[in-house]
């Protein structure tokens, strides 16, 4: 009786070497960094690819690789996800990487594509941006459809949001996977998820870091996934009457949006209302009122639970005149606290040039109100 | 963009007051299309990108400073406002910083 249990152990172990054998480091290395790169996991894509340019076998693959990473980042990228840029640095790599392919293996033909495309991208005025991938967006259609499917399995949609997030390691999934499961009534698989999402989101940035440009744009992206992640976990808390962690949640969610997030400022006015707290309750709707965004519904269930706080209801007389005051004067208050650093401190002197690189003269300037505007024209 | 454009009518025959953009663009061909596109009433200048954050203190684009009339900044805006760029806000400050300075 033991025989029959012992040979297929001993044939998977066979079966298991062979398959080590013929996958070479340098193998491993560049079906890593495709793999990865398939994610949108950029630097450690880079980082295996160029482990595996180095190997003489996978020269020619590796390097065709990188030729593409760096052919969409220089030319491709713009807001591909929201906040990032085409990297123009990265043009004449994207070149030196192709041709290297090339070199490596004349024979190549997805290679000298590659090239071919790269040197017309150089040679155009104007490249698009990189379309959505089909595969990407079916994914993103099944898991929405799981909002609507009643009869859906806890299991549907953690499959759904598993399968999305392989394919692509942005946090979207994680984040439209919580709030289905908020809406089923499974507030924990619902917190884990966001809380994968917040991690997710991290790693997605860090990951792309140089495709944000400036400092402000990644770290407002960073800010965006951890609020998203915390305001679901706060609304998931509030739905199963922890009021306690809900407010810690939702509070952290609104340092990071600075009180800027419609969804967000109206679970703060749920909450409130929840903790008998009317007064914080209306200023939370009016907050959220006073923003823009938001879904229409939403906005509605807003403005019918403000005016449920009010004696009298909507129908008393001016409610609709005071609840304009009252957004108007939040907008102004907005308006006026933008304001640090270099305020009330002299502009510095400018090396200001032309568009054709001529010294720019500032006398003109002199003694005006300025508006002065920093900008890319990306 | 297309906000400050709409508030330079208002003030493009006010002689104290001048508008001014930089771009901090590496990328000459993208400039160049960009501005032929825009079409900018005002003048455009360009300076290097990393000089230009670490002199005004900026990590966001755009960046706006309203300058009164002796060369003191009184309001910054780093990147787009949270509500979104308007004709109406452009104008808000410049009176703001007409009437701070009078």
């Amino acid at each position: 009786m033991r025989i029959p249990l012992v040979i297929p152990i001993v044939a998977v172990l066979a079966w298991t070497s062979v398959g080590i054998v013929a996958q070479t480091p340098a193998r491993e290395q560049l079906a890593r960094g495709e793999a990865l790169w398939q994610q949108r996991l950029a630097k450690s894509a880079i980082v295996a690819l160029e482990a595996a340019a180095r190997d003489k076998s996978t020269a020619a693959a590796a390097h065709e690789a990188l030729g593409r990473i760096y052919t969409f980042k220089g030319w491709q990228a713009d807001n591909v996800f929201p906040g990032w840029h085409d990297e123009p640095a990265l043009r004449d790599r994207a070149l030196v990487e192709l041709r290297a392919a090339v070199a490596a293996d004349p024979s190549r033909a997805s290679a000298q594509d590659a090239l071919r495309t790269a040197e017309t991208f150089a040679a155009a005025d104007k490249v698009d941006p990189a379309p959505p991938r089909p595969e990407i967006r079916a994914l993103d259609a099944q898991l929405q459809a799981l909002q609507t499917a009643a009869d859906a399995s806890a299991a549907s949609v953690a499959a759904a949001v598993e399968a999305r997030a392989h394919a692509q390691a942005d946090p979207a999934p994680f984040f439209t996977g919580a709030q289905i499961l908020i809406d089923r009534g499974d507030y924990d698989r619902a917190i884990a998820l966001a809380e994968r999402g917040a991690a997710a989101s991290d790693r997605f940035i860090d990951e792309n870091l140089s495709a944000y440009q400036m400092s402000g744009k990644s770290e407002g992206a960073r800010a965006r996934g951890h609020a998203s992640a915390a305001d679901l976990v706060g609304w998931a808390q509030f739905m199963k009457k922890n009021y306690a962690a809900a407010a810690d949640k939702l509070g952290e969610a609104e340092r990071l949006t600075q009180g800027q997030d419609f969804v967000n400022q109206y679970h703060l006015g749920e909450l409130a209302r929840a903790q008998n707290a009317p007064a914080r309750a209306r200023d939370r709707y009016l907050d959220a009122l006073s923003l823009a965004g938001g879904p229409a519904p939403l906005r509605q269930k807003a403005k019918e639970a403000l005016a449920a706080l009010q004696p009298g209801g909507s129908d008393a007389g001016g409610f609709d005149a005071w609840v304009e005051g009252e957004l108007a004067r939040r907008r102004d208050d907005r308006k006026a606290a933008s304001l640090k650093s270099l305020v009330d401190k002299p502009l510095p002197a400018l090396a200001l040039t032309t568009i054709d690189g001529k010294p720019y003269d500032r006398a003109g300037l002199r003694g005006k109100v300025l508006l002065l505007n920093f900008f890319a024209s990306w | 963009m297309p906000h400050l454009k709409a508030s330079y009518a208002k003030y493009q025959n006010d002689p104290n007051v001048a508008f001014l953009l930089v771009s901090i663009d590496e990328d000459d061909k993208r400039l160049q299309r960009y501005l032929g596109e825009m079409k900018f009433p005002f003048p455009v200048a360009r300076m290097n990108a990393e000089k230009a954050e670490k002199l005004m203190g900026f990590d966001n684009l755009p960046a706006t400073f309203y300058v009164d009339t002796h060369g003191i900044v009184r309001y910054y805006l780093n990147g787009t406002e949270s509500h979104g760029d308007s004709p109406a806000r452009v104008t808000w400050y410049i009176d703001q910083v007409k009437q701070l300075t009078r």
